[in-house]
């Protein structure tokens, strides 16, 4: 995943380095001898020792003057390279906002900076990485939060909520977790929440009967914060650990529905709260993430359909705006196809590490 | 839907437009607005890079005089626009059985576009079989029924089968009374070999008429090439691009769908059954810059309302005469065209007019108020509301409806006096033939005499 942008970003550090302007400082070149040094308090015998030194302190210098040629980028230079840097990251589906912002870290950290020229490429990878480092935050373990709460036998169970807009997979990725769960023998219960898309309460039975998990449902129209609540009912009397609610799609930019999910969250409360969103998504993803967390809050992001494209910059968008860990990433269709987010690897992926 | 776009389009025609000297600042700065707002409309990055350097030369171009060169780069943004948008083809059905079969990604809105179209085709006098041949995801068939019975159109569909082509096998000889048949297959992406397998394997069998792919509108840089795997897969014919409603402004799938010469037949712009427009790049355009749509407008009407009460109310019209009950008529259908929100781009003028938050909710309410109010009218009232002028009578009418419709009595003085508004308007449009469309003067026209006299009232 993610190798058009590693590449690109390697051309772009080579261009740099190789463009900048180059500010020669000419080495220091008075060198005392210490055959003169030492000529009237030892004699006859050279000081070996000394020699050595002087030896030594000779390569030492001959390798400061093939690299003291310093670099300095001026903040004009970094405007001519940032635009086809930011160019890179808006066609690998960064949002705008997200790709400016890096652009304005990367500069803070670069510009002005007296840098060796064999260093600007790991100096500008490095930023780089670290600005990315500082957007995506580090994923916490669903799993052993389940286990941490449910461990001491209290009889409440570990609530989550999934929300996002229509059709990015949520109720696919409920099985996913569900079997997951199964697979951990933790047990759960799914809610059929999703009261208003034809055929979404049926869909998530079928993923219960195939992974052989109970679900929990009303009939179409009904409120879906009442079926939210059963759930846990049925839960807490049953001692199940974990209960995952699924909910309708809704756009972001309807309000009744935003208030309705808040209904939902209001009244089921739950321990994790997730969005879930496309990785193919552009620029409004972080419409669409920024409204569900202003709603509810969300604690996590999941992102689906990361097998489609490989382009990554939907992580870096919806990490960014949110400052929300990326729990999973969904790969495929099957139960098995979901990938824990690992920060480290993500950057890897992005070239940034030798 | 997609207004901070316009507004960003409109702003930079206007910059140029009252510019005196187009000097290279005024330039450099217009062309980073409508670069910013392309980009963040998802439009590809080259696209974008092309146009503005397209737009720069021209407005450095010397050759050109000030004022013919303001005149140019309107006339140069505008048609790049519509270029990036794509041709504007109509899906024409042919006189044999039209099949016309959707593909996509997962959870693009197939199924659901499906049963719009197949309610869109049923309201224009077709025959009208939805088939469901996604044997993939669970629930799928469930999903295409259920919205079938909701909507009153005829489904086929094979429970118990789960190869898509021998369901087609199955279906295909129940269909030869339809002339509209539309396809529901399972979704996938042109990385998947047995699926991409399974839908060229269908698109032999079933021979469609149309291949239509299906994207959303949020997709980002990643729409070209979705949509160029698909086209080299399948030979899509067009495109149908859901979700409009969002914030989302299409500008990866417009352009994809551009720049792969597939043409984009229609546009969902929300979860209701009437959420679908036919896509027309001029009028998108139109509207996007705050022209409005009416041609779009006069369509949805169609398509919510029966050609009987439209005869009626058309021959009302033409006398420039509504009755109490016609307003609330066509209020109605206006609501089930999915309320003010949805319709307030395409009426000119509105689509820019600022209006703040709330009033459109607000409004709707009013409406609801209004239907109390006339059906708590005699039916003398209803047809000739001029009796209400008698002053004499007219205390005692209004403090009677009021208490049958549990409202103010300047509730219903208001409503009075906006249908005597609203009937001075017919009277002075009467002369204009809707049915043949407006030409972009009347239009412009018409977008000034809202745009003036308007949004005060909303």
């Amino acid at each position: 995943m993610f190798n058009k942008l590693k590449n690109k970003i390697k051309s772009w550090t080579k261009k740099v380095s190789e463009k900048s302007e180059v500010i020669k400082e000419e080495p220091v070149k008075e060198i005392k001898l210490p055959m003169k040094f030492n000529a009237g308090m030892q004699k006859f015998e050279p000081d070996l020792e000394k020699i050595k030194e002087t030896a030594k302190e000779k390569s030492f210098l001959k390798k400061i003057t093939s690299k003291i040629t310093k670099v300095k980028i001026s903040g004009k230079e970094f405007e001519i390279y940032s635009e086809e840097l930011e160019m890179l990251l808006l066609e690998n589906n960064v949002a705008l906002e997200v790709a400016e912002k890096m652009i304005k870290l990367l500069k803070e950290k670069i510009v002005g900076k007296e840098l060796l020229k064999k260093e600007i490429e790991s100096e500008i990878k490095d930023s780089f990485e670290e600005i990315i480092k500082e957007i995506l935050i580090e994923p916490f373990d669903l799993f052993e939060k389940i286990k941490e709460k449910t461990s001491d036998q209290s009889k409440e169970p570990y609530v989550v909520l999934f929300c996002g807009i229509n059709g990015t997979g949520k109720t696919t990725t409920i099985a996913k977790i569900a079997d997951s769960l199964k697979h951990k023998k933790i047990s759960c219960v799914l809610a059929a929440a999703d009261t208003f898309r034809a055929a979404s309460i049926e869909q998530l039975k079928k993923h219960g009967d195939r992974i052989g998990v109970k679900v929990i449902s009303h009939e179409y129209g009904s409120d879906p914060a009442a079926v939210g609540f059963d759930a846990i009912k049925y839960a807490k009397k049953n001692l199940i650990n974990c209960v995952l609610i699924d909910t309708a799609g809704r756009m972001h930019t309807a309000k009744n529905l935003l208030k309705e999910i808040e209904k939902i969250s209001r009244v089921c409360k739950p321990d994790t709260k997730i969005f879930v969103g496309e990785s193919i998504t552009g620029n409004d993803a972080i419409e669409q993430v920024k409204s569900f967390d202003w709603a509810i809050g969300i604690d996590g992001i999941i992102l689906t359909k990361a097998d489609i494209d490989k382009k990554g910059g939907t992580a870096l968008s919806v990490g960014y705006v949110t400052k929300k860990p990326i729990l999973y990433l969904g790969t495929g269709q099957e139960y098995d196809k979901i990938e824990v987010f690992n920060k480290e690897k993500f950057i890897e992926k992005l070239g940034l590490e030798d | 839907m997609l207004e901070k776009l316009g507004e960003v389009l409109r702003k930079a025609t206007d910059k140029i437009a009252n510019a005196i000297f187009l000097d290279k600042n005024l330039v450099d700065t217009i062309v980073r607005d409508l670069q910013r707002a392309l980009i963040e409309a998802d439009v590809n990055i080259i696209l974008v890079k092309q146009l503005s350097d397209k737009i720069k030369k021209a407005a450095l171009d010397e050759r050109i005089k000030e004022i013919e060169k303001k005149e140019h780069i309107i006339k140069l943004l505008h048609d790049e626009l519509v270029q990036i948008l794509g041709e504007h083809r109509q899906l024409k059905l042919q006189s044999k059985q039209n099949r016309i079969m959707l593909m996509g990604l997962y959870g693009c809105g197939k199924t659901t576009t499906i049963a719009k179209l197949g309610n869109y085709y049923a309201k224009r006098g077709s025959k009208v079989a939805l088939v469901g041949l996604d044997v993939h995801r669970p629930a799928a068939k469930e999903q295409l029924k259920q919205l079938a019975e909701k909507n009153k159109l005829t489904a086929f569909i094979e429970f118990e089968e789960d190869d898509a082509i021998k369901t087609w096998k199955l279906i295909k000889p129940k269909l030869k009374d339809y002339n509209v048949v539309l396809i529901d297959t399972a979704g996938r992406h042109n990385l998947d070999r047995e699926l991409a397998r399974e839908i060229k394997d269908l698109n032999k069998y079933i021979k469609p008429t149309e291949s239509i792919l299906v994207m959303p509108a949020d997709m980002g840089q990643a729409a070209k090439k979705q949509a160029q795997e698909f086209k080299d897969a399948v030979d899509i014919s067009g495109v149908i691009i859901t979700r409009m409603d969002s914030s989302a402004k299409a500008g990866g799938a417009l352009t994809a769908c551009a720049e792969t010469k597939a043409p984009v037949y229609f546009i969902g712009t929300g979860e209701k059954i009437n959420d679908i427009e036919e896509f027309n790049p001029k009028q998108f355009l139109s509207r996007l810059l705050g022209m409005g749509d009416l041609q779009n407008l006069i369509e949805k009407i169609k398509s919510v309302t029966d050609e009987d009460k439209q005869k009626k109310i058309q021959e009302k019209l033409e006398q420039g005469r509504l009755s109490l009950e016609d307003v609330v008529e066509q209020v109605k259908s206006m609501q089930s065209l999915g309320g003010f929100d949805k319709i307030k781009s395409m009426i000119p003028g509105l689509g820019s007019a600022k209006i703040p938050e709330g009033v459109l909710e607000i409004q709707q309410e009013k409406i609801q108020k209004w239907e109390h109010i006339i059906k708590s009218m005699t039916p003398e009232e209803k047809e000739n509301p001029e009796i209400f002028d008698d002053k004499k009578t007219a205390v005692s009418r209004i403090n009677r409806i009021a208490k049958g419709a549990g409202v103010n009595n300047s509730e219903i003085r208001s409503l009075l006096k906006q249908y005597k508004m609203l009937n001075e308007m017919i009277k002075g449009s009467a002369d204009m033939d809707m049915s043949q469309g407006m030409s972009q003067k009347q239009m412009m026209k018409l977008a000034k005499k809202f745009g003036k006299k308007k949004v005060r009232r909303f």
